[in-house]
């Protein structure tokens, strides 16, 4: 295995972290505040991933760029979702049997609606970037697989920025960190929810819409990203969001480099192993958030 | 007088909070054992430590003997420990039968036969007040059942210690009364008690000593006499000030 | 993690006459001259049953809620396959699945019982999906393009219907054994408060193993008699997250924690993926989900909690006072929901 080889997984692994990043941060967002684990996550993967698909289709918009467009309508597709269902939800410390078999009940929904309108075949978003490839070095990168992630690292650092420098962003972390105090501190956890989940669901539209462009996809798609996501935040700490991109690079790591060992096949088995091992070995995660839950026994 | 418990260096620690630190004290067989102190003060904490809800950071707690520091709750029951609840935790779904009956057919200590169940939760029902709602979903019952919930429920592991948590919060004076005369009457039968309480005038009537803690340390032991005139207390709850007026100590002020 | 349903042993309120009644006329059916497919129908319903029942000892009374359960019907399935193909007697078959299954369960279950609620739901999924990679990939059952039974003899409907009338009411005794027993007491009171059932002596860790291994035997023999049934079984199928999720779905829409829910929920389900394969194929996905969204919305009890909220309704404007049941002294305790 030559070096060149090395550093061509490396990199792909990177990108691939940054991907799964912003893919799994919505889902932290929504567990931060909410309290509850979004199993529609897939769901709205696959409307983003659809919603990009349509607009580059019918109209002369990159796709790329639609995926950027689909932030601002996921978030207000997300507040109508919590507006109807998810706020007679009661809410908890810890996730609820209620909220995850409303959302996942919202995820066999959607997964039907995706069906219904777009049928079972498999669909692909082409640019002309999806073989163009940039050499640097002796590494090869996919242009479209650099430009994705660079979306991805600019949403990031924009979240970033919103939960360390505006009102709406600290309220944000003071909730996760702690209800109760967030309350007394004046904090209308209702809206809060609402503009979470909002924003939760804008992270996910988008990450659908990214992957889009780099696989193909039916509308059972995303499923086996939401599950990635899930090992994800729990190794990064279920409510830090630096945590997730810890979370993120290890499981892009493992999943790059286990090729090296295992047939290609098996690397979502081992993520799903890697979720077990997590929720198990791992009682804070890598930023040991979870001490002051009640997770292990 | 026999030492029933022996609670030596006892700390918790909470992230880098201090709960409890270096807890010594030692509860004789049958009699009945306060631990006050101030909100904050490390009382429940101590207790879910003996309990095993919790386990030590450090320290030893010895029963009849035995090292039970660490021990999960399930096991120190079978021992013939049991604690109540500050804030009641029944299972809101099954009646109040249901309730003492797990308790019953669970926590009894392996050596000791019972007798038929339903005879003897419902004594316990009786000796608790609960028999006219037997049959009553727990979750319909207001604070005060739910509290004599508490204790019939551990009662009915059969207990040799009984670990008490502000059985009477929450009760007005004369359910209050009712309640300390229980407690009285489960000494007198043999169960010895360790009792957190805040209610200082509940405390100096019944318990036979009083450990009093602050920040998580011992603060004094003794009886409510000797407790009601030592110095540190009196500071503690009274301020400076009070040290410096003539004797009287706590009596009538709390 | 509370049951979305306060629980209810509906046991004593299902009268055993209902249930031995329902019995003798199934008993009866292969003989009356249904049509094949309406067998077929019910003996697919039963198997369903004896899943949904097992499933909901563990999910329901017990709470902890599996949204992976199909990988013990699938180890039960290949293992009696393999069992049957191995020259072993079809009826000893189901009882190695049910053994297989029920190893498996200690398996899976000693690392995620120490998992609550959720993060013990999410965990299944991860294992339940991770043995269906699995399964896919191994040569010697056959990969991803399933595992076929040699028909060493050949089997009537009626015979499998029986088969599978016999695995219903086995997990039916079961379950109504267990949610009466000083067990099912332990495995409320995990449900309700784990801790505060700890603090009372009982053992969690070991109950949860004791029902999780209980439910799963009786799953793996479910999915011996389904593999003996269709004579081929492929990962996708058996051990598919479609598959768990139905399982669960049952329960739900039936009423969770109770004994006639899973019947109930198996029964709908049954009949509705029947109508739908004829004439809406494409929209039972939209159905459970709905299905489930409102239930979590408007009635957690799912069917059974509906029904029993119309008869106090009913039986209040009967009364002509409030529709509260009254706290009449049984034999055994009794819960309203």
């Amino acid at each position: 295995m030559g070096l060149a080889d090395l550093l061509n997984l490396l990199a792909s692994a990177v990108l691939l972290a940054g991907i799964y990043t912003a893919m799994s941060i919505g889902m932290t967002v929504i567990y931060g505040v909410m309290k509850m684990v979004n199993l529609a996550h897939a769901g709205f993967m696959m409307l983003g991933a659809y919603f990009a698909y349509e607009v580059s289709q019918r109209t002369p918009i990159h796709p790329l760029l639609a995926a950027v467009l689909a932030a601002p309508l996921f978030f207000l597709l997300g507040v109508a979702v919590y507006w109807s269902m998810l706020r007679r939800v009661p809410v908890a410390d810890e996730p609820t049997l209620p909220s995850l078999l409303l959302l996942f009940g919202l995820w066999l929904v959607l997964q039907n609606i995706g069906y219904a309108i777009w049928g079972a075949d498999d669909r692909s978003i082409l640019t002309p970037l999806t073989m163009a490839t940039f050499r640097f070095g002796a590494i090869t990168i996919p242009i479209i697989r650099l430009i994705v992630f660079g979306i991805a690292l600019l949403s990031l650092v924009s979240l970033h920025v919103f939960l360390t420098r505006t009102w709406f962003g600290r309220a944000v972390r003071a909730l996760t960190q702690n209800r109760e105090a967030g309350q007394l501190a004046g904090i209308d956890t209702r809206r809060m929810a609402m503009l979470a989940f909002g924003l939760g669901i804008a992270f996910t539209g988008l990450a659908g819409a990214l992957l889009a462009t780099l696989y193909s996809f039916t509308p059972d798609f995303g499923g086996s990203f939401m599950l990635r996501a899930f090992v994800i935040i729990v190794l990064g700490g279920l409510e830090s969001f630096s945590g997730v991109a810890i979370g993120a690079i290890i499981v892009a790591l493992i999943e790059t480099f286990s090729i090296l060992v295992v047939p290609a096949s098996y690397q979502l088995a081992i993520s799903f192993i890697l979720l077990v091992v997590a929720l198990l070995v791992l009682p804070g995660g890598i930023e040991g958030l979870l001490q002051r839950r009640r997770l292990l026994q | 007088m026999t030492a029933l418990l022996v609670v030596k260096g006892l700390t918790r620690y909470f992230g880098g909070l201090a709960a409890v630190t270096g807890l010594h004290f030692e509860v004789n067989e049958g009699e009945i054992f306060g631990i006050i102190g101030p909100n904050g003060a490390g009382k429940t904490t101590a207790f879910s430590m003996i309990a095993g809800s919790l386990p030590p950071s450090a320290g030893s707690i010895l029963f009849r003997g035995k090292e039970i520091a660490a021990w999960p709750s399930h096991r120190i029951v079978h021992l013939g420990i049991c604690r109540t609840h500050q804030i009641p935790r029944p299972f809101t779904g099954m009646t109040v039968y249901e309730n003492v009956e797990v308790g019953f057919r669970y926590g009894g200590r392996r050596s000791a036969s019972r007798g038929p169940v339903a005879a003897g939760i419902e004594r316990l029902l009786e000796f608790t007040d609960l028999s006219p709602w037997v049959h009553t979903p727990a979750g319909a019952l207001p604070t005060g059942n739910r509290k004599r919930l508490e204790l019939a429920r551990a009662l009915a592991t059969d207990p040799v210690l009984l670990l008490c948590d502000e059985i009477c919060g929450g009760l007005n004076p004369a359910e209050t009364q009712a309640m300390l005369a229980l407690v009285r009457r489960l000494r007198d039968a043999g169960i010895t008690i360790l009792y957190i309480e805040h209610d200082m005038r509940a405390v100096m009537g019944t318990c036979d000593r009083i450990l009093v803690l602050n920040y998580g340390e011992k603060l004094a032991e003794g009886t409510p006499h000797e407790i009601q005139h030592d110095d540190a207390v009196i500071e503690a709850y009274l301020g400076r000030r009070a040290l410096a007026r003539p004797a009287g100590g706590l009596e009538g002020r709390v | 993690m509370n049951a979305i349903a306060s629980p209810c042993s509906a046991t004593n309120r299902l009268p055993a006459g209902v249930a031995a009644l329902t019995l003798m006329a199934l008993l009866l059916v292969p003989h009356v001259g249904l049509p094949g497919n309406v067998i077929r129908l019910l003996l697919v319903t039963l198997l369903w049953v004896a899943t949904s029942l097992a499933w909901n000892l563990l999910g329901g009374v017990a709470g902890q809620v599996s949204f992976g359960f199909a990988v013990f019907y699938g180890l039960g399935a290949y293992a009696a396959a393999f069992a049957i193909n191995g020259g072993i007697h079809p009826y000893v078959a189901f009882a190695v699945g049910g053994l297989v299954a029920t190893l498996g369960s200690i398996l899976i279950g000693i690392p995620t019982f120490r998992l609550r609620g959720p993060y013990f739901a999410i965990a299944t999924i991860g294992v339940n999906e991770a043995v269906r990679i699995v399964m896919s990939n191994l040569e010697i059952t056959g990969g991803a393009s399933g595992y076929r039974l040699l028909m060493t003899g050949r089997f009537s409907q009626g015979e499998h219907y029986y088969t599978a009338l016999g695995m219903a009411t086995l997990a039916f005794l079961a379950s109504w054994y267990v949610m009466r027993s000083p067990f099912g007491l332990a495995l409320r009171a995990i449900r309700e408060d784990q801790d505060a059932a700890a603090d009372l002596g009982v053992h969690p860790f070991r109950c949860k193993l004791t029902v999780h291994a209980l439910s799963a035997c009786l799953t793996g023999m479910a999915g011996g008699a389904f593999a003996r049934y269709v004579a081929y079984i492929h990962p996708d199928g058996v051990f598919s997250f479609a598959t768990s999720i139905s399982i669960l779905l049952m329960s739900v829409i039936g009423g969770l924690g109770t004994l006639p829910g899973p019947v109930i929920g198996a029964v709908v389900y049954s009949i509705v993926q029947e109508e739908m394969a004829v004439n809406f194929p494409q929209f039972h996905l939209l159905l459970y989900g709905a299905l489930l969204i409102l239930i979590v919305l408007f009635e957690p009890g799912g069917l059974v909690g509906l029904a029993k909220r119309i008869a106090r309704g009913v039986r209040g404007r009967l009364t002509g006072g409030p529709g509260e049941p009254t706290a009449a002294r049984v034999p055994l305790p009794k819960v309203e929901s």
